[in-house]
């Protein structure tokens, strides 16, 4: 590994690099990588010291500042969680290991494309290609070029079946992601079919703006209706705020950005059932940049941008859609340990012998 | 960055705390007010970690508030006795200023104008010249129970029953106090709102730089909304939840939703603390719209937080909350006072991007 710097690693050797959890950069070696993760993620920003892991980092802020560390910084929205204990490349999530090895085949073949395309050279292997193959490693160009032509073969029962996709293959998430994005207004458009309440809500049902890293269990997501089954709360005042008229004509209590991504993102192209190979999704995920492209890729790309834990536009649509289901199921459960709307806890406690006003 | 500090002030109040407040020319002062009937003065020691209490100024009934007038040396309060009193905090001195026909909840102090607003449950603010204690005050109806009063330095925003939010223009109000006959001064609301939370409205909190405010519910939610009446302002307003814990799944799961009692602006960094029922205090970037931290969580609710004046230091008045279901509600000897000294950029926001 990193012995030669000159011309494109192959899949082989990117696959092989170790990588963060919690940003998906790669390095050249575990030591590099561990001693990323203690100055990027599990340094206290308090005392400045570095810690080994995110466990270790919330055991320090909390003894030594009386702080709780509620997530790992400069983590990707999605990876930011305590739950998981990583050090190096141990502990990362199976799953997980899948995702970043399929991104970096889509990537790896997406550049290729690309560089074909600006060069008209053919691809390695072809005779005139980037020099001999390499020696084996993980999975040999041969593997890869199989799992290619699978692609192609689903691709094409795609269209075949009409565009509905059959189980989840290795189609871009860009795909994936789009038919989401397209579902979402459908779910959460009528406005008719809503409570008053809720109807009448000065925020649209997908929080635009709820942007903070819910606390750990509690999903960010709708107002729930003013009266939840099973919530203990007084009588609730009948008024309700006048209907925003901000948004959208057609679907009012849509934020702006929620028909698909950021206007020229591209993210609102449709489902790409019209895409004919492998290489032409990949290489127009690619190009729809921020409205599109891999989910990872965008937080990546959001990160970069500085936009820390904030989930990009285009990933808050499907996310907010999953926090609202989830949101309704739980608020069914809300409990309020205060949950009396018309009269205070001060109006009660000014009631109790104990704070009688002494006659003057 | 120098590690930060927090400490226990030695003699807190025997009750509830109502609430806490740094002066306003002075960083190391602050005053407590609570039900036990007592305003509390401490001081913090320099280089030290204790608060040490200079005074403590007796009321005949439980106070819901209090604030600082003109500076350091001046206090007004909020009794359950209807009575808004003004003390010198040098020689100790108690004045009644005005009398409400029921409680007063709230008080706050314009320093831009030298005015002094008391919230009544009566339905009614008070407005008072402090620069002429002998004028006649101004007496505005109000069309529900107000719950929270907070002041920009051109604003004064009182949250009542039914989610209605009032907000009135400071310098109209020091005009109308200013002229011929104040008593017969129409002040209408220079806006009228629905509060942007469905439940109770716990706290307000204005932005320092004037643009807007917080507000917070008994439903552990916050919301950030700015003054500005145009579509572009108005669009900017969020809402989210905070201050919730998951159940436990052999309890059925889902939220255990706490009151947000308190909610405080960092003066030079516009960021903002929130205090729940739940015992933990947030920092919150208003402007990127992220939770920046969650401290450790206090042995009992928290009902009050100040920022002092130049921001480096966060006062943190803990005590038990007043829950549904608690008729024998007893919270003597529970109250405490915590002083939080911030490192230098503890509160300082990323700014939006
Ligand atoms: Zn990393
Ligand atoms: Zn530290």
């Amino acid at each position: 590994m990193g012995k030669k710097k000159r011309g494109h690693p192959d899949v082989e050797e990117l696959l092989a690099r170790p990588w963060c959890y919690y940003c998906e950069r790669d390095f050249e070696d575990l030591k590099l990588l561990i001693s990323h993760q203690k100055a990027k993620h599990f340094k206290c920003d308090r005392c400045g010291k570095r810690l080994n892991t995110a466990g270790g980092l919330s055991v320090h802020m909390n003894q030594v500042h009386k702080e709780a560390l509620d997530k790992v910084e400069n983590a990707l929205a999605n990876r930011q969680g305590l739950d998981i204990e990583i050090f190096g490349m141990e502990g990362v999530p199976d799953d997980i290991v899948q995702q970043h090895n399929q991104r970096i085949i889509t990537n790896f073949y997406t550049a290729q494309a690309e560089r074909h395309a600006a060069t008209g050279n053919p691809p390695p292997g072809h005779a005139g290609g980037q020099g001999p193959a390499k020696k084996i490693k993980m999975e040999t160009p041969e593997e890869l070029k199989k799992r290619l032509a699978d692609h192609r073969a689903k691709v094409a029962q795609i269209k075949a079946n009409g565009g509905t996709l059959p189980v989840p293959v290795v189609v871009p998430k860009s795909q994936q992601q789009q038919q989401q994005q397209a579902q979402v207004p459908a779910s959460v458009s009528p406005v008719a079919g809503q409570s008053p309440a809720q109807g009448a809500s000065p925020f649209p049902p997908p929080q635009p703006g709820f942007p903070y890293p819910p606390p750990v269990g509690v999903m960010p997501g709708a107002f729930p209706p003013p009266v939840q089954p099973g919530v203990v709360v007084g009588a609730y005042p009948p008024v309700f705020p006048p209907r925003p008229t901000t948004g959208g004509t057609t679907l009012p209590h849509m934020p702006p950005y929620y028909n698909g991504g950021p206007p020229g993102g591209g993210g609102a192209g449709g489902y790409p059932g019209a895409a004919s190979t492998v290489d032409e999704l990949v290489s127009g995920a690619a190009r729809q940049g921020g409205g599109g492209g891999d989910e990872i890729d965008q937080l990546i790309r959001a990160a970069e941008q500085g936009q820390g834990s904030k989930p990009p536009p285009g990933a808050r649509a499907g996310e907010d859609a999953g926090a609202e289901k989830k949101g309704k199921g739980k608020d069914k459960h809300m409990r309020m340990v205060y949950g009396d709307s018309e009269v205070s806890p001060e109006e009660k406690m000014a009631l109790l012998p104990r704070y009688a006003v002494a006659a003057a | 960055m120098a590690p930060s500090t927090q400490f226990e002030v030695s003699q807190p109040p025997n009750d509830v705390i109502s609430a806490v407040v740094f002066a306003p020319d002075n960083t190391n002062r602050l005053l407590v007010s609570s039900w036990d009937r007592n305003v509390y003065l401490y001081e913090i020691a320099e280089g030290t970690e204790d608060a040490t209490l200079l005074n403590k100024f007796e009321h005949r009934a439980p106070i819901l508030d209090v604030c600082f007038g003109a500076n350091g040396n001046e206090a007004y309060t909020a009794g359950l006795d209807c009575s808004v009193k003004r003390i010198d905090l040098s020689s100790g001195e108690q004045t009644v200023l005005s009398t409400h026909e029921k409680p007063v909840r709230c008080v706050v102090y314009s320093p831009q104008h030298s005015m002094l607003i008391s919230a009544s449950w009566d339905h009614t603010l008070h407005v008072h010249n402090t620069s002429a204690p002998a004028s006649t005050p101004i007496t505005i109806s109000l069309p529900g129970k107000p719950h929270a009063l907070a002041a920009s330095p051109s604003k004064v925003v009182v949250a009542m029953t039914a989610r209605l939010v009032h907000i009135y223009d400071l310098p109209a109000l020091a005009a109308a106090l200013s002229s011929a006959d104040p008593a017969s001064a129409t002040i209408t609301p220079w806006q009228q709102r629905e509060s942007s939370l469905k439940f109770l409205t716990r706290a307000v909190a204005c932005m320092p730089n004037d643009a807007g405010y917080a507000t917070s519910s008994i439903e552990g939610r916050v919301a950030v909304e700015w003054f500005e009446d145009t579509a572009e302002s108005q669009a900017r307003k969020y809402a989210f939840k905070c201050h919730r814990q998951t159940a436990p799944e052999e309890e059925g799961g889902g939220d255990v939703v706490y009151p947000v009692n308190a909610l405080t602006f960092h003066p030079v960094y516009g960021t903002f603390a929130s205090g729940g029922g739940d015992g933990t205090v947030a920092l919150w970037d208003a402007e990127a719209k992220r939770r920046m931290r969650q401290y450790q969580k206090f042995p009992d609710s928290v009902a009050a937080l100040s920022f002092s004046n130049n921001g480096k230091y966060l006062a943190i008045g803990v005590c038990r909350g007043f829950e549904t279901g608690m008729e024998n509600f007893d919270s003597e000897g529970r109250a405490k006072v915590f002083i939080r000294e911030l490192g230098e950029t503890e509160a300082k926001g990323k700014g939006p991007k």
